[in-house]
């Protein structure tokens, strides 16, 4: 899952996306309305960490033309302010959640999952797919009830192919969930993740299509 | 023994009671006087007619006996040869040798009033004692003013409550102003308020209304400190948790690295709201002493002297010899040595990699002029005027690389505030990011300057 962080103060901000980037996730930061704007543009990531006091462009009014351009990703904005109204602002010009500043990283990580999930239209936190469970607010994995484990980044690629089953994700969708643009991506990496990710899961889990890209079957089985 | 506490309404009492007093007793003293004064043109009317109707009557023989009269008259006769041939009443003792005509004398028995007359070859004498009239007059004087007396009281009881009632409009204010709070400073009515409590109003409303406005501003200036605080605060507790999820030592080390920057950060922003918080109007008046500004502008090159040597901008003074005579002023040393600081500190942290700030000290005619230039990015002239409010920093795209409170040009502002200083900013030394800064603080010296040789 590949997130945008929009927020102006450098300190926050490297640490935010340092600390999602820790709990496994694609972190995009960027530190005025305008970044925001042109990140938004390239429709690579699943949700918008917006702190609302940007310089250049008011988080509010990213939000709002986001929201008219009919833009549906999901939007936690992060404010300073904890007025009532403040927070009101923000949900009714289209904001999904938000935090009030100081918060926690853990609360925020899980809000932003809570965010991904229902955006999924999926109520349980667990992805079960078959004989597979993939919960991401522990990383755990579990074959038939097994703990598997994965890391950070074969992680984030089994939970971009379960998020839409019988889709197929080509390599380059696969590393815009993966890496933000800072991360060095090697010219076959999502290969050698998807390689060592199929070797430790059931033999038809993951299929290759060839020269298009990676699905997970919508089986009989399929999402449960 | 406890003194009552003061009360308008019982010297009014007081007062109104004693000129009261004094004024019938006044009163009483004229009514007196002419009384008196009438009953002697009276009395002396009566004392000649009752000589002349003494005269001729046949008086020989042994001397009246009886008691005085109502009037207290005595008659006494004497004929040509000195005899005392009639006295009314043995008793009294007058003189025997009289002029004629009226006379007051001294007896043993006080002071009497004699008519004497000559007719048909007798001295006629009549005499009352003045004490008659004395007492007429008194009596006279105590009965008019017996009303007046009986009337103090009731006056002093209708002045009692009539105070009350012309001070109630007092009693009013006082429960208005009792009702204002800290949050509710509205003026009092003035409208249908009497003359004599109108500017006392008045004045409270001028107070209020200072009140109301130096309040706003600290609370404005409160929020605005805790929105402020919440960021450098909200980045220290992300890192704290960073570090407290570092799983190599080296990601520790890292993690505590940037919470020390971020707890020097959160340090700063609260030194700088303190310094602020000195510098508001009369919080702490500190007295003005001779500062060598020299001297001081030294003190502040050495401070900020490893940071920007640590980024390779070049800090001195504009005269690179040392040789700047020494300039001394009258002001707050510890004020504008904060100023000067913070105008150091802002030009090096805006100054470019391997740039330049000078500071400069001039003697100008009736001023003294510190400057403080720098090679950064200057300040858009329309956004001059905006950077000396609390909390304001200049959008650009690079602002958010330079920390900052927001804070510093405001502190130095309050401070040349109280100096009477002028604080300008003007472009400074072209450098690469753009015309620089030069913040320009002119004291005037209207205060004796002196140059020490």
């Amino acid at each position: 899952m590949r997130l945008l962080v929009a927020e102006d103060d450098p300190m926050i901000g490297a640490a935010v996306a340092r600390g999602l980037k820790h709990d496994g996730f694609a972190v995009d930061w960027v530190q005025d309305g305008r970044g925001a704007e042109l990140a938004l543009a390239e429709k690579v990531h699943d949700l918008l960490v917006l702190d609302l006091g940007l310089p250049r462009m008011a988080g509010l009014d990213v939000l709002r033309a986001m929201r008219r351009r009919g833009d549906a990703r999901p939007v936690l904005i992060v404010t300073a302010r904890d007025a009532v109204a403040d927070r009101v602002a923000g949900l009714d010009a289209g904001a999904d959640d938000y935090v009030v500043k100081p918060f926690e990283l853990t609360e925020l990580a899980a809000r932003i999952r809570a965010l991904l999930r229902r955006s999924t239209g999926r109520a349980d936190p667990v992805l079960t797919y078959g004989e597979l469970e993939l919960n991401p607010v522990t990383h755990e994995t579990r074959v038939r009830g097994e703990p598997v484990a994965l890391t950070a980044r074969e992680f984030a690629l089994l939970e971009a192919l379960l998020a839409r089953p019988g889709a197929i994700l080509s390599r380059a969708q696969l590393e815009e969930k993966l890496y933000g643009w800072n991360d060095e991506v090697g010219s076959n990496a999502v290969e050698v993740h998807l390689h060592s990710l199929r070797r430790k899961l059931p033999a038809d889990a993951i299929r290759n299509v060839r020269g298009v890209g990676w699905m997970v079957a919508k089986t009989a089985g399929g999402p449960a | 023994m406890r003194l009552p506490a003061r009360s308008i309404r019982r010297d009014l009492v007081t007062w109104l009671a004693v000129g009261l007093l004094a004024a019938i007793a006044i009163a009483a003293i004229a009514t007196y006087l002419r009384a008196r004064e009438e009953a002697n043109v009276l009395f002396d009317y009566q004392l000649q007619q009752m000589a002349a109707s003494i005269t001729g009557m046949p008086l020989a023989g042994p001397p009246l006996g009886g008691t005085p009269g109502a009037n207290a008259l005595v008659v006494q006769v004497w004929d040509r040869n000195g005899v005392q041939v009639f006295l009314s009443q043995p008793q009294a003792s007058l003189p025997r040798h009289a002029q004629l005509g009226y006379n007051t004398v001294s007896t043993g028995a006080g002071e009497w009033r004699v008519f004497s007359t000559l007719a048909g070859g007798q001295v006629v004498q009549v005499a009352q004692p003045l004490s008659v009239r004395r007492e007429l007059a008194a009596s006279m004087a105590l009965r008019t003013i017996m009303p007046l007396v009986a009337l103090v009281p009731l006056l002093a009881v209708l002045v009692w409550f009539g105070i009350a009632r012309g001070l109630r409009p007092l009693q009013r204010v006082a429960a208005a102003v009792s009702e204002r709070s800290p949050r509710a400073l509205e003026p009092l009515a003035e409208a249908g308020l009497p003359i004599e409590v109108r500017p006392l109003v008045h004045a409270l409303n001028g107070l209020l209304e200072r009140l109301d406005r130096a309040l706003g501003s600290q609370r404005a200036f409160i929020a605005d400190a805790a929105h402020e605080l919440r960021t450098p605060l909200t980045a220290v507790h992300l890192q704290a948790q960073l570090a407290e999820r570092a799983q190599s030592d080296a990601e520790r080390a890292r993690a505590l690295a940037d919470l020390r920057a971020g707890l020097g950060r959160a340090t700063h922003l609260v030194e700088q709201l303190l310094t602020l918080a000195r510098e508001e109007p009369g919080v702490s008046e500190r007295s003005f002493a001779p500062v060598n500004l020299t001297e001081l502008a030294h003190h502040v090159i050495a401070e900020h002297a490893a940071v920007a040597a640590a980024r390779g901008v070049d800090l001195g003074t504009a005269e690179p010899d040392g040789s700047t005579p020494d300039v001394i002023i009258n002001g707050d040393a510890a004020g504008l040595r904060a100023m000067l600081s913070n105008l150091v500190d802002n030009a090096v942290r805006y100054a470019p990699d391997d740039g330049r700030v000078d500071v400069a000290v001039r003697r100008e005619p009736g001023a003294v002029t510190l400057e403080v230039r720098d090679n950064g990015p200057g300040i858009p002239s329309a956004e001059r005027a905006r950077v000396f409010d609390r909390f304001y920093r200049v959008a650009r795209p690079s602002a958010a690389d330079v920390p900052g409170s927001g804070l510093g040009l405001a502190i130095a502002k309050r401070i040349a505030e109280r100096h009477d200083a002028e604080i300008t900013l003007a472009p400074g030394i072209a450098g690469p990011l753009g015309e620089g800064l030069a913040v320009g603080v002119r004291l005037p010296t209207d205060f004796a300057a002196e140059t020490a040789p």
